[in-house]
């Protein structure tokens, strides 16, 4: 299995498009942390410049590249039935289940790279921002704790996406349809059914990044289970993934 | 070691496409054996039903007795080049080699070794989007060789291979071959591989039509003959239920694959009027057309 892996990563280390999904991902977490912190209005409700919590909710931007890693682990997975290059993998290693094991390893590790990075950039651009906003920085318990939720949502979301691949198999089908239930499905679930939008791949989300509990909201699921809700997903995807659509004649 | 490779009552169904059917033969070490037929006989898909991407509908293919994906080192045991293999376009031809040895678990110089061998040396560090049909065929070739094995399976390698590239290609299977490997070789084209192969599985409609040595498929074109007479129809049943199914040519002519004065005999016994009666000077690739037609 090691030196399966080891031949994922080289397949995303060999071609350009890792490069610019790194470079993506650096965008949106700056995008992310500016947007939220110089968005602020005035006042010290939650949320708001004056809010002395503001520090725990801007370090969540951390995690805006979750869905740069998701698109990854879809292409790690379509991008080999797309150019054919499926064929000498499954030649390599002809159980399938195997691959989609690998990969969704290689890309966590991709993963945990990237949250390295993203951490390394969203953490100082944060206080710096939030110093500048609100004049002051609190160091509380929280930002350990988002800051957890964003490396374990960051590994994860890559290894969902390989899960979601096999499933899908259609490169644009796959990319599309995950995004478009992250961006449209997941909130209109909220709107009209919030507990169980608790249980679906963005709401374990939300569980893991504490997102809106400085405002209120309380999620179904402690942070942990969030992470852990997460994973659940990815394997059963995966699961059904190998066994029914990835088994599937390669002509 | 056994190297041998055997198809026993091999059959894909596609829906409603009967693709391969029942296809039973055995592929023998130390030779070169084509495996021919039109566009559309089912030679791809029978190659994939024995490197498990397709599973077969009944029967199974075996190398050395054993499923291919149950072998333990595929790489190391089978070396398959497929036509509709992909390259990442963006990948360099090195690295596509790199990938398939790192997960293989070959050696280090492995890519390097094979780039040689099918005289791409210069050209690894090239992006595979660079690359020219023939070009690709011989990065296939490469990937098939990474693991030294001992069996080879190649799917129309001489696909997009320029003259000189076919004249090389002969050779080196050839070579292949004489060092005792198993070769099987796909081929619509003749031509291309009468000069190479030692044994013959001739495909026709998703069945085998005739196997055997090539020598014995030259024997086919010599006890055939060509016969023109105004009801065709009528003397092709007549044929057909002496056991020489016919094939259409020209006109009122038709192919038989029997000796002239076999025809000649039935002919008369049956009250067939004959316009012409002829040996059929054919080569090889007359009997190819004519026994895959039979066949559709």
């Amino acid at each position: 299995m090691t030196a399966l892996v080891h031949a994922e990563l080289l397949k995303l280390r060999s071609i350009a498009a890792g490069g610019w999904l790194l470079v993506a991902t650096i965008v949106v977490v700056v995008l992310e942390a500016l947007g939220f912190t110089l968005g602020a209005t005035d006042g010290s409700g939650p949320g708001q410049a004056g809010d002395p919590h503001l520090l725990s909710q801007a370090v969540a931007s951390a995690s805006a590249g979750e869905i740069v890693l998701l698109v990854m682990g879809i292409l790690a997975v379509t991008q080999e039935l797309r150019f054919g290059t499926a064929t000498s993998t499954f030649l390599v290693t002809p159980k399938r289940g195997h691959v989609v094991a690998a990969k969704m390893m290689a890309v966590a590790l991709v993963g945990a790279l990237f949250t390295l990075i993203s951490v390394a950039i969203a953490l100082p651009l944060s206080v710096w921002l939030v110093d500048v906003r609100a004049g002051s920085v609190l160091w509380e318990r929280r930002v350990g704790e988002v800051l957890a939720g964003v490396v374990l949502v960051m590994v994860l979301y890559g290894p969902l996406g390989v899960a979601i691949g096999s499933l899908v198999r259609n490169q644009i089908a796959a990319v599309a349809g995950a995004l478009t239930w992250l961006f449209l499905g997941e909130g209109a679930l909220a709107g009209f059914l919030p507990k169980v939008e608790e249980w679906t791949p963005g709401g374990a989300t939300a569980s893991a990044l504490q997102v809106g509990t400085w405002a209120g909201t309380d999620h179904v699921l402690p942070p942990w289970a969030g992470a852990a809700l997460i994973l659940a997903w990815a394997v059963l995807f995966a699961v059904l993934g190998a066994r029914v659509t990835l088994r599937r004649d390669l002509v | 070691m056994d190297t041998d490779i055997v198809f026993d009552s091999v059959t894909k169904r596609f829906g409603p496409t009967l693709a391969v059917d029942g296809l039973t033969a055995t592929v023998l070490a130390g030779r070169v054996t084509a495996f021919l037929g039109p566009n559309g006989a089912g030679k791809t898909t029978t190659l994939r039903m024995l490197l498990g991407l397709v599973r077969p509908t009944s029967g199974q293919a075996l190398v050395g007795g054993r499923r291919y994906v149950e072998l333990d080192h595929p790489v190391r045991r089978v070396g398959a080049m497929l036509e509709a293999t992909g390259f990442h376009p963006g990948r360099r031809a090195v690295d596509h080699l790199r990938v398939v040895s790192v997960a293989a678990g070959l050696d280090r110089g492995a890519p390097a070794r094979v780039l040689e061998q099918v005289g791409l040396g210069e050209d690894g560090h090239r992006k595979v989007g660079q690359y020219s049909l023939g070009m690709r065929q011989r990065l296939g070739l490469a990937t098939a060789l990474l693991g030294d094995p001992p069996v080879l399976v190649l799917d129309e390698p001489a696909n997009g291979l320029d003259p000189h590239g076919i004249r090389w290609l002969r050779g080196f299977l050839r070579g292949l071959a004489a060092e005792g490997r198993t070769v099987l070789v796909s081929s619509h084209l003749l031509q291309e591989i009468e000069q190479t192969a030692d044994d013959v599985l001739l495909l026709a409609g998703g069945r085998l039509v005739r196997s055997g040595t090539l020598a014995e498929l030259r024997g086919v074109g010599a006890s055939a003959s060509v016969v023109r007479s105004p009801d065709v129809t009528r003397l092709a049943e007549i044929l057909a239920d002496a056991g020489y199914p016919s094939t259409p040519a020209l006109g009122d002519e038709l192919l038989v694959p029997a000796p002239a004065q076999e025809v000649g005999r039935l002919a008369a016994e049956h009250g067939v009027v004959l316009h012409g009666l002829a040996e059929a000077t054919q080569g090889l690739e007359d009997v190819f057309m004519g026994l895959t037609e039979v066949g559709r």
